[in-house]
């Protein structure tokens, strides 16, 4: 096949899109919408509510923790392959799972069959879009994100009528049907070579290398930093609403505010990736600092307008940074690197992500609210946005008036002069 | 509660009681020291002459006690005027206090409710041409079943529920019922039913083995000191194949998709090959004619240049 300098950024581009679109929403919309069967899984099994929402934390873990294996085995047979053994896994976990007879049962099934199918499709999947786009690259990232949040929307109906009618079997052995077409969304990914691919070398060469990169490292400390504090209100502002005697439907009013202003964020940003010229990273940084300035602010406002106000302010800069977050990527290591670059990162930010809502909900129960851990969240986001400030190019405003070319492309020349070098002296 | 009515003049045993000819109705001395035991509920309406609707005022019992109800009736005309009655459902029942002060006139009526006769509604009437009426409906705590239908699969075990939040039953039996005809579960006929009753304020039926024919409404009844309730609860069965056929329905689409995407693949990259495999060959065309210096290809390029001249 032929390699291809630059990304397509567009045709077959957009079909990943769909893909992403559709994969985003059958990992992330399910594992959001799982509190359906979650409260029909208390009962049935008679357990306690900590004991079955072990679940959910099971699969997102070995969802995270498992993304460098699916970065890797994508660098070496293409996403493709990947992406749909993922599927199949998925599917054939929850498929397990609506015969569960106990808890551990539904551990071992959806916990680690259908997490490890999830490891080998999300990330993946994120990657090739990368490298299919370079001027379009945020928006397209954004645009296969809105699907986390439109499928939350419609998943926890979806499900609530699934259970109603068939029970919380009959609706898993359905999940585990709709869960399939990641297979489908696999097969869309058209495996792409770049030209420079083999300069970069196999798993193994690129993992030592991006080891090596200081602004990779740099930028993985600074997503992680941002995990702990993203996920926190998530969480927990439901539950600081009530602490502040909001009524449940207005609290759940609130939330969906938050969502829908999330996806805006998302679009917008992506669309504003593009256009807006520099290094990613810059943009990167504003959504960042918005986003813990919005958090930390969060304890001051008591009035429901003010509430509102945050809200909407959370939402969407929360939403803007994940387009960029993604696209950040490719600038500093390159598409040839992208696959085990986003499996690392994954992984590492994972811990982030784990910690952020437990050290809230200490602080929560040492301080008697959320003040503190709204603020805390607030200052990890601050904190890494501050770290993005060491990444390259961010700081100079003079020199890069146009995006930086792919650092990948420069490593590529650098390997190929190298390599013509060594055949002559042969 | 006392000091609100502390201008009412409680009338003392000395006034002639006069028996009852129904015999629901308890006589009220006898009553009052034979229960003093039980605790008091005061239940009061209020109602003036231009009320619209007749006032009702809901009352769950549990437990004999000795009741209190006062209605005050607001009134422009001469309180020593209006007509005050009260009466238990359509009965007319005596015994009762009467005390105004400046417009407003309390009628109160004390009685002791010990089982099920004693239940039922209870009104003052004031007037006589524009009767207002106020009513105190006594009434046994309500159980509580699951309001949407339980779903269940074949050779399942289920457990259905009743509960009673503030109450403790007497006792609770359970019916399943086809159609209108309820039928009592027989616990000792086999392992297939058993009845939980460790705890008192809920009851739970555990089924075994389930079968498409145990689908239906099954009754539970708590039988309380002051009544019986009702409650029903609703078991569907399904069997495996119910959700089985829209799985496999996905499935196959799946299967469909996937196909299709990858036979489009294959072909607009077949298609692709042949426009570069036209191309190659008009190139290798072009560098043969480029390269030669043969008197054999000279025929071509005369061929050519024929063709280019045409």
């Amino acid at each position: 096949m032929a390699r291809r300098a630059e990304p397509p950024d567009g045709g077959w581009g957009w079909m990943v899109v769909l893909s992403a679109f559709f994969q985003s929403a059958l990992v992330f919309g399910v594992l959001r919408s799982f509190g359906v069967f979650f409260v029909e899984l208390v009962a049935a099994f008679q357990e306690q509510a900590a004991r079955v929402s072990w679940i959910a934390s099971i699969g997102i873990a070995v969802q995270q923790f498992g993304s460098p294996v699916g970065s890797t085995l994508s660098t070496k047979y293409g996403p493709r392959p990947v992406v749909m053994a993922g599927g199949v896994l998925a599917a054939s976990g929850m498929l397990l799972a609506s015969f569960a007879t106990s808890l551990t049962h539904l551990y071992l099934s959806i916990g680690l069959l259908s997490g490890s199918g999830w490891a080998l499709t999300f990330t993946p999947t994120l990657a090739c879009l990368s490298r299919y786009f370079s001027r379009r690259r945020s928006l397209a990232t954004g645009l296969a994100l809105t699907g986390v949040g439109l499928s939350s929307f419609a998943f926890a109906p979806l499900f609530q009528w699934l259970v109603s009618r068939y029970a919380w079997r009959g609706g898993l052995l359905l999940v585990s049907a709709l869960s399939l077409h990641l297979v489908a969304c696999g097969a869309l990914l058209r495996p792409l070579s770049l030209t420079e691919d083999p300069a970069v070398g196999g798993p193994g060469a690129q993992l030592t290398s991006l080891l090596r990169h200081g602004p990779f490292l740099r930028y993985t400390l600074a997503l992680t930093l941002i995990n702990t504090g993203y996920f926190i209100p998530y969480v927990h502002l439901m539950a600081h609403l009530q602490d502040l005697d909001w009524e449940p439907l207005s609290a759940a009013f609130l939330l969906s505010v938050v969502a829908i202003s999330d996806l805006v964020g998302r679009v917008a940003s992506g669309w504003l990736g593009d256009t807006v010229p520099g290094p990613v990273a810059r943009l990167l940084m504003l959504w960042t600092t918005l986003t813990g300035v919005s958090l930390a602010l969060f304890p001051v406002a008591r009035t429901p307008t003010a509430l509102m106000v945050l809200a909407v302010a959370y939402g969407f800069t929360s939403g803007a940074l994940t387009p960029v977050a993604f696209s950040v990527l490719p600038e500093l290591v390159g598409t040839g690197r992208i696959y085990c670059g986003l499996g690392m990162v994954q992984m590492v930010e994972s811990i982030g992500g784990l910690l952020g809502a437990p050290l809230s909900g200490y602080l929560r129960d040492r301080t008697g609210d959320y003040t503190a851990s709204f603020v805390v969240a607030g200052a990890f986001l601050l904190v890494g946005s501050g770290i993005l400030l060491t990444l390259p190019h961010v700081f100079c405003f003079s020199a890069s008036a146009s995006k930086p070319q792919d650092s990948g492309t420069e490593a590529v020349h650098t390997k190929v002069s190298l390599t013509r070098k060594g055949l002559q002296e042969d | 509660m006392m000091t609100k009515y502390s201008n009412l003049s409680l009338e003392t045993p000395d006034i002639s009681l006069t028996a009852s000819p129904f015999t629901s109705l308890p006589i009220r001395e006898e009553m009052m020291t034979k229960y003093s035991n039980l605790s008091l509920e005061s239940h009061n309406i209020s109602l003036t002459e231009h009320s619209r609707v007749p006032v009702e005022k809901n009352i769950t019992l549990e437990r004999p006690s000795n009741i209190q109800l006062t209605c005050q009736f607001t009134t422009h005309k001469d309180v020593n005027s209006v007509n005050v009655t009260w009466k238990k459902g359509d009965e007319l029942l005596q015994n009762y206090l009467l005390n105004a002060t400046g417009n407003i006139l309390y009628a109160q009526y004390m009685f002791t409710i010990i089982n099920s006769e004693q239940m039922g509604s209870y009104s003052c009437l004031f007037g006589e041409e524009k009767e207002q009426r106020g009513t105190f409906h006594f009434k046994v705590p309500e159980i509580h079943g699951k309001n949407k239908p339980l779903v269940t699969y074949v050779r399942d075990t289920t457990v259905l529920i009743c509960k009673c939040q503030h109450c403790s039953p007497l006792n609770w039996t359970w019916y399943s019922s086809n159609g209108s005809i309820q039928v009592p579960i027989d616990v000792q006929m086999s392992d297939k039913y058993v009845i939980d009753g460790t705890s008192a304020t809920e009851t739970r039926l555990k089924i075994t083995q389930l079968s498409e024919g145990d689908q239906g409404s099954y009754w539970c009844r708590a039988a309380l000191r002051l009544g019986e309730r009702e409650e029903r609860v609703e078991l569907v069965v399904l069997s495996y194949l119910v959700p089985l056929k829209p799985f496999l329905g996905i499935v196959a689409e799946v299967v469909i998709l996937v196909a299709i995407i990858l036979f489009y693949e294959t072909y607009t990259q077949k298609k692709k090959k042949h426009i570069d495999d036209g191309k190659e060959f008009e190139q290798v065309e072009q560098l043969k004619s480029d390269d030669s210096n043969g008197v054999e290809n000279n025929a071509p390029r005369h061929r050519k240049n024929e063709s280019v001249s045409q």
